[in-house]
């Protein structure tokens, strides 16, 4: 029987990083995947294809800093890639650091108010990372605690952070921060592809609309680390190979195709866990970078409150994005695009009404016959061309299922409307695939193939991310952990809430 | 169009309802949960005393009453309430507390063991959301059966002769006994007034039939049928509390902190720390050993009743109020369940209970010192003897 | 300059809440001259008389908000204001049966069984949930919502209220505070029912008067928002006012005037004069010309600000901000005069609930669905409405043996689309009146004669209130009850506490914190503000001081 300080139970992006820390501050840590490789979502493909992500743009330096990977490493120096909104009349729009162009070079008339209005949101992005970096305030019951010291002067922080902003921004800060992107975009963009942009920054992952208020905050948490995107070299895989290297260099004892079945418990104290192949592994930490649905069947339902069942329920997790892979017949570029844009994100987006009408039929439990699209052109590995595509809104629970039909018929509409922007499109690619949300769930576990675990609305944020009651990381009996997308401050390759975790249960069990 | 009155308001009839009518001299109906129910059918003390010293008849069909059946039953059981589940055996009833995740009380009741893994929960409050929150995620089927059980309470020293005399052998029960009679009938010998007495349970429908076969049975014996308002004397006697009253159920509370711990309420050896995860285990550890208030019983000086009379101590600073408080005509005493907040009721010497009473149009107050009493006030070696006694 | 045209306060408009300010500050002792454009008084809170022997309550038309220190500090009863609660109500389906709404919480609980055993079960913890934030949230609304980035100590008071009440819950509660806060009311009420009939009917409270669908977060709150009245104590409870709801209007301006008020109708102000950024009066309409060292406007922040300043005298911060402020036109009302009481064909005989609040919506989504037309500039296919007939009650609204109905109905947009434009001036006769034709046919679900017992009918578009009552957009809370509108941040952050960037200038309307309803909040409040910083020794007196 083997024994180790702390197991982590899902090798995705935050078990890795939690692993490689704890490993770093000296644990004996295990991580355990149930699949034959590591990362999670952020690396998932199907036969070689393009991986479900497909770019980095919130990816925490801090947590590289704690889990010893040089953000300077050549696999995270990849150029900063700008973003381009397609249009029908083939002028394209260009979003650079600068500002926002016609694809033809001149400068766009809206680009200093997107300017001003994407600066405003990334100071505020600043100032919120300073509550993503630690668990949400308000779980500490002594301030007279290290813990709860901390917790005052970080909030003390936030509030100099505020105030410096001067009073009107502070309190315009309060505003927006609790505002929807389509009124807040559309007072101070006119309606069309520029704001369109913004509306759909705001909603990648989410089953909201540019209305639905909160939605602010997804932007805010998208430009938070500055709002740089940039594809790292070697594709996603390369980067979640460098943190298995990380996990390895820091003593973790990795353990694919290997299935936790059980969470054993002794006197409501963790005492190991029982893998599907026979053998019972002890120790007195887990961390779950499972949701807490799929960790309580671990553990059994019976060692949590009935309330807290009831809330763990209670979140809420539609997937929305589909993954729609176009391989392309050879590596000549899109049609219609300038070849200087070949290598950018490309989005389409018209406007924010646009965005809102996509919605529509998601909450019917439809898809958007005009959906949302993000798109990177890429090679994969096997010297195949691809448009990687990212299709909103394509619901988990799709009415009538996920069937082979529907999913052709999601790839023919993700076709279709890029090829108004890209005439003929359609004529280069020569194969197609559809990974649909209640796929990225039976792959992965994540709940409805959200990529949060739990939608990042307002209501499932901070104090109450996964579930009131379970902000601070520690789930239950003694020495459970969760260290998942679903927890503060959420997920996409950002790596915080694996590093929250961990130091809160570095914290809790030293 | 003049102002209608609509079929759904109002108290409806409840299983023995025709049967309680007939004897209702008094039409003093009251709402309990919705039905019908007698507070006193002739007199409060003709109805006391026949349930003292004679026998009783009280419907409690109006509980709420749940039937859990499934694999996973007796774990959902136990996650549920308070106690070792696994400790009561086929054929035995429990007295049971449930609390929420802070360890706040939520409801008490009895659990019915009436075979393997099928267990019936009878209690005051509506429970079906929470029962049904409690079994997700366990092999357990809900039912509701408030509305097709029907419940008939027979208290008394000559219950067990009425039984006897109607057909029904329960000799062999003892005190938290139950057995199936036929698949229509069960008897427990449980009760709310510690003395000799038996719960009848059976379907809605065969409810009248019931009543028939034990009031001819009683023919000979004084068998009263009775009201809630003697039923509440017996109760305060014997100690046991009511929802609302002694404590507040939890999940029926708006305003916010009004809960109480098993502890608070003295049914700490209700707990056990020992049988694994219990809903609110984690905040009852560590609220054990530092309770707020206590529920304590107290001989009141004097003879006024002391209901809902506020309770000073030495220094005249209020620190609780008597919950029920009733003069005993068997025990002979002026009694009363109160809340006392701490320290005042760890020391709980030097209290004292306001009481107003209106005499012929004059109030009067007095200070009537408490005095702590630790057991039940009336506890008639009958109620346990088995074989019963038939008087 | 005369005298007689000086006073030390001019309210403009005559709204429920502008009079209210206008009787606390009478009372307080002070000149006070209120001035309204149309010929009677009363705004959205009036009872009008269109088709002879019928009264309607043209604009709002049940009460519940209206604070009880309100009343009773400016005596209303006294002056002839009586609030009858009706209690029940019931959603039809369209396939012949209905969801009725009891008081009684037994029948309500076997109503509730006959669709959901388990719902009837759940009803009383969602009703606890909103009960216990009603408790937290009604002593907030008859005091100034602070300024988060003030270190006045009066904000920094209380801002510590805010949180000693707030710790006061304790952490699980905070948690479910702030969960509700910001939770749509679909996903609050899918977290405690199953019955799709149930849901609906509960639902309409959290979008009723918003630009928001059933699933938008926020939701939650706009029900919230409709539950903290209460009548007599009874929270949540609703009523009517004896003789519609301008009898709200009528008593507070007796109440005022019989402490010396003066109110001038028939003319609007034209502009609100200032000099060297202090007030100085009002230019009405008609040319006449009134001067007071305070203002205080019950017109909505744009309109005020917008329409009745000079844009330089007001700095262009707050200039912009106003006019990001939402206020969007959501709502159509229609007014009825019926010649005998309409066929409810699925109610059994003998009941009550007809007396209540009657609707069709049949599910969440169908709701969420009228909202999506909305958003696009069409009124609901199927709309929400909420129908009641005060009649049966107060029998000063129709004709013995005739009846009055008020039809809300939820959503109509400001600016809807006809021909590919979207345009607030598409609202004319044709418009109306197949807007119309849509709420029949929903309200023939409940009473398919209703078509037959129409006498008179008044079909208002939110262009109608917005010219009428002035309302800008028709928004019946004079702004989105959203969180980036609300508190501290309503109307527009920093300006939370009714006085505006001019002297002397104070807004006193429901773009003010606490928002909209006849509450009478704003306007109270908005009287202690001014007493507090225009008089020597100003504290207002009464249970809303």
């Amino acid at each position: 029987m083997s024994q180790f300080d702390a197991i982590i139970i899902g090798g995705g992006v935050n078990g890795l990083i939690a692993g490689t820390l704890l490993g770093r501050r000296g644990k004996n840590v295990c991580i355990i995947e149930k699949s034959n490789r590591f990362g999670g979502m952020a690396s998932y493909s199907v036969d070689g294809g393009p991986t479900l992500a497909h770019s980095l743009y919130n990816l925490s330096p801090r947590v590289l800093s704690d889990i010893g990977i040089d953000p300077q490493h050549p696999v995270l120096s990849g150029k900063p890639v700008s973003t381009v909104s397609l249009s029908e009349d083939g002028r394209h729009i260009v979003f650079k650091n600068e500002g926002v162009f016609w694809s033809e070079g001149a400068k766009h008339p809206e680009s200093d108010a997107w300017t001003d209005l994407t600066q405003q949101l990334i100071t505020y992005g600043g100032l919120l990372r300073q509550l993503a970096e630690a668990p949400p305030p308000g779980g500490q019951k002594a301030i007279l605690s290290r813990g709860g010291l901390n917790e005052f002067l970080r909030l003390a922080k936030l509030g100099i952070g505020l105030k410096k902003l001067g009073k009107p921004e502070m309190r315009r800060f309060l505003q927006v921060v609790l505002s929807n992107v389509h009124d807040i975009v559309l007072d101070d963009l006119p309606e069309g592809s520029v704001a369109g942009m913004l509306a759909a920054d705001a909603i990648w992952g989410s089953a909201t609309g540019p209305r639905s208020p909160g939605t602010v905050f997804n932007l805010i948490y998208r430009l938070g680390h500055g709002g740089n995107i940039t594809q790292p070299a070697g594709g996603m895989s390369a980067l979640t190979d460098l943190m298995v290297e990380a996990a390895q260099k820091a003593g973790c004892v990795l353990m694919p195709e290997t299935e936790v079945f059980r969470i054993l418990l002794d006197d409501d104290t963790v005492s190991g866990v029982a893998t599907n192949d026979g053998r019972t592994i002890s120790t007195p930490i887990v961390l779950s970078n499972l949701a807490p649905k799929l960790t309580s069947l671990m553990t059994g339902h019976s060692i949590f409150d009935i309330e807290t069942t009831r809330q763990f329920r209670n979140i809420r997790a539609r997937g929305t994005a589909a993954k729609v892979n176009l391989r392309l017949k050879d590596s000549s570029p899109l049609p219609g695009l300038p070849d200087e844009l070949a290598d950018e994100r490309l989005i389409y987006a018209p406007s924010v009404g646009y965005v809102e009408a996509a919605f529509n039929p998601a909450k019917y439990r439809q898809m958007s016959k005009a959906p949302v699209i993000e798109a990177f052109k890429m090679q994969t590995a096997d010297g195949a061309s691809w448009l990687s595509t990212i299709v909103q809104y394509a619901p988990s629970d799709l009415e009538g299922g996920w069937t082979e039909t529907a999913k052709e018929q999601l790839a023919e509409i993700t076709v279709e409307t890029l090829s108004r922007a890209l005439p003929g499109l359609g004529d280069q690619i020569a194969g197609k695939q559809v990974i649909t949300p209640d796929q990225i769930e039976s792959a992965t576990g994540a709940p409805g193939g959200h990529w949060h675990h739990a939608e990042m609305s307002l209501d499932q944020l901070l104090t109450l991310r996964p579930a009131n009651g379970m902000s601070r990381y520690s789930m239950g009996p003694k020495g459970l952990f969760q260290c998942g997308a679903a927890t503060h401050p959420g997920g996409d390759v950002m790596g915080l809430a694996g590093r929250n975790a961990a130091l809160a249960a570095l914290e809790a069990q030293p | 169009m003049s102002i209608f009155t609509d079929p759904k308001l109002g108290l409806i009839p409840g299983a023995f309802h025709k049967k309680l009518e007939e004897q209702n001299r008094a039409q003093n109906w009251y709402d309990w949960a919705g039905f019908a129910a007698p507070g006193v059918l002739d007199s409060v003390e003709f109805e006391y005393f026949a349930l003292r010293n004679q026998a009783s008849l009280f419907d409690i069909s109006p509980m709420h009453k749940y039937r859990l059946i499934g694999p996973d039953t007796t774990a959902m059981l136990n996650r549920l309430v308070t106690r070792d589940v696994r400790k009561i055996s086929v054929g035995r009833v429990g007295y049971v507390v449930w609390c929420d995740e802070e360890g706040m009380v939520i409801d008490d009741g009895t659990v019915f063991h009436l075979g393997d893994n099928n267990w019936r929960l009878c209690c005051q409050e509506q429970m079906l959301t929470w029962l049904l929150d409690a079994a997700w995620g366990f092999d357990v089927s809900v039912v509701d059966e408030t509305h097709s059980v029907a419940g008939l309470s027979l208290q008394g020293p000559t219950s067990y002769a009425i039984l006897e005399a109607a057909g029904f052998d329960v000799s062999k029960l003892k005190p938290f006994d139950l057995a199936q009679i036929d698949h229509n009938l069960m008897i427990s010998r449980t009760g709310f007034t510690y003395d000799l007495g038996y719960e009848l349970w059976c379907d809605w429908d065969k409810a009248e039939a019931l009543w028939d076969r034990i009031w001819k049975g009683g023919e000979h014996q004084g068998l009263r049928a009775i009201g809630y308002e003697a039923v509440n004397l017996a109760r305060i006697e014997a100690g046991f509390l009511t929802a609302g009253v002694d404590f507040q159920p939890v999940h029926g509370t708006e305003r916010l902190h009004r809960g109480q711990t098993p502890f608070e309420l003295g049914l700490g050896r209700l707990v056990d720390f020992n049988k694994g995860h219990f809903n609110g285990r984690r905040e009852l550890l560590s609220k054990r050993e530092s309770p707020r208030s206590l529920l304590m019983r107290f001989d009141v000086e004097g003879f006024k009743p002391s209901q809902g009379s506020l309770i000073y101590n030495r220094r005249k600073k209020e620190v609780g109020h008597i919950t029920s408080g009733i003069w005993s005509p068997t025990a002979k005493r002026n009694i009363a369940l109160a809340h006392v907040r701490m320290p005042d009721a760890s020391r709980s010497s030097g209290l004292k209970a306001e009481i107003y009473t209106l005499q012929e149009g004059k109030w009067r107050t007095r200070m009537a010192r408490l005095t702590p009493v630790t057991k039940a006030f009336f506890t008639p070696p009958r109620a346990r003897a088995t074989p019963p006694a038939r008087t | 300059m005369k005298v007689e045209n000086r006073y030390d306060v001019i309210v403009a408009g005559a709204g429920h809440n502008g009079l209210t300010a206008a009787a606390y500050l009478a009372r307080a002792g002070m000149r006070v001259l209120v001035v309204e454009k149309n010929d009677w008084i009363g705004g959205a809170a009036v009872s009008r008389s269109l088709h002879e022997g019928w009264t309607y309550s043209n604009c709002s038309y049940v009460c519940s908000l209206l604070r009880r220190e309100i009343a009773r500090d400016l005596e209303l009863p006294k002056y002839g204001l009586q609030v009858i609660p009706y209690e029940g109500g019931a959603s039809f389906t369209r396939d012949g049966d209905y969801f009725a709404y009891y008081s009684d919480h037994n029948a309500l609980k076997r109503e509730m069984a006959r669709h959901s055993a388990k719902d009837a079960d759940a009803y009383r913890g969602y009703s606890r949930s909103i009960m216990r934030q009603c408790r937290f949230i009604r002593p907030f609304l008859l005091r100034d919502a602070p300024d988060p980035a003030s270190l006045h100590p009066r904000d920094l008071g209380e801002l510590a209220y805010l949180v000693k009440k707030a710790n006061g819950l304790g952490s699980r509660e905070l948690g479910e505070t702030l969960k509700f806060w910001t939770m749509s009311i679909g996903d609050f009420l899918d977290e405690h029912f199953e019955n799709d009939l149930i849901k609906a009917h509960l639902a309409g409270s959290g979008i009723i008067g918003t630009g928001l669908g059933v699933y938008s977060p926020g939701t939650a709150y706009v029900l919230l928002h409709h539950y903290m009245g209460d009548i007599d104590g009874g929270i949540g409870a609703w009523g009517f006012a004896r003789g519609g709801m301008g009898a709200i209007s009528n008593a507070i301006a007796a109440s005022f005037k019989e402490h010396g008020g003066t109110i001038h109708t028939g003319s609007g102000v034209e502009k609100i004069l200032s000099k060297d950024g202090r007030v100085e009066g009002v230019a009405l309409e008609d040319g006449k010309v009134y001067y007071a060292p305070v203002v205080a406007s019950n017109m909505d922040i744009k309109r005020t600000v917008l329409h009745h300043i000079d844009a330089a005298e007001l700095p262009d911060e707050f200039t912009k901000a106003v006019r990001n402020f939402k206020i969007r036109g959501s709502s159509a009302k229609l007014n009825i005069a019926l010649d005998r009481f309409p066929n409810f064909p699925a109610a059994p005989e003998h009941t009550s609930f007809l007396r209540g609040d009657l609707h069709v919506s049949q599910s969440l989504l169908e709701l969420e669905k009228a909202y999506d037309d909305w958003k696009v500039g069409r009124w609901s296919e199927k709309p929400y409405i909420d129908m009641l007939i005060p009649s049966q009650i107060d029998p000063t609204m129709a004709p013995t043996g005739a009846h009055m109905m008020t039809v809300f109905v939820q959503y109509a947009p400001y600016d809807i689309e006809v021909d590919g434009v979207r345009s607030a001036e598409n609202w004319d006769e044709k418009q109306r009146n197949a807007i119309a034709e849509t709420v029949l046919d929903q309200m023939s679900v409940a009473c398919p004669d209703i078509r037959e017992r129409v006498v008179h009918m008044e079909v208002r578009s939110p262009l109608e209130i917005e010219r009428e009552v002035g309302l800008t957009e028709g928004n019946i809370f004079q702004g989105e009850l959203t969180f980036d509108q609300l508190f501290f941040n309503r109307p527009v952050p920093g300006w939370s506490q009714y006085d505006l960037p001019i002297k002397g200038l104070y807004l006193c309307g429901s773009s003010a914190h606490p928002g909209g309803g006849v509450m009478g909040a704003p306007g109270a409040n908005a009287a202690r503000a001014i007493l507090r910083r225009e008089t020597r020794h100003g504290r207002m007196k009464g249970y809303a001081a």
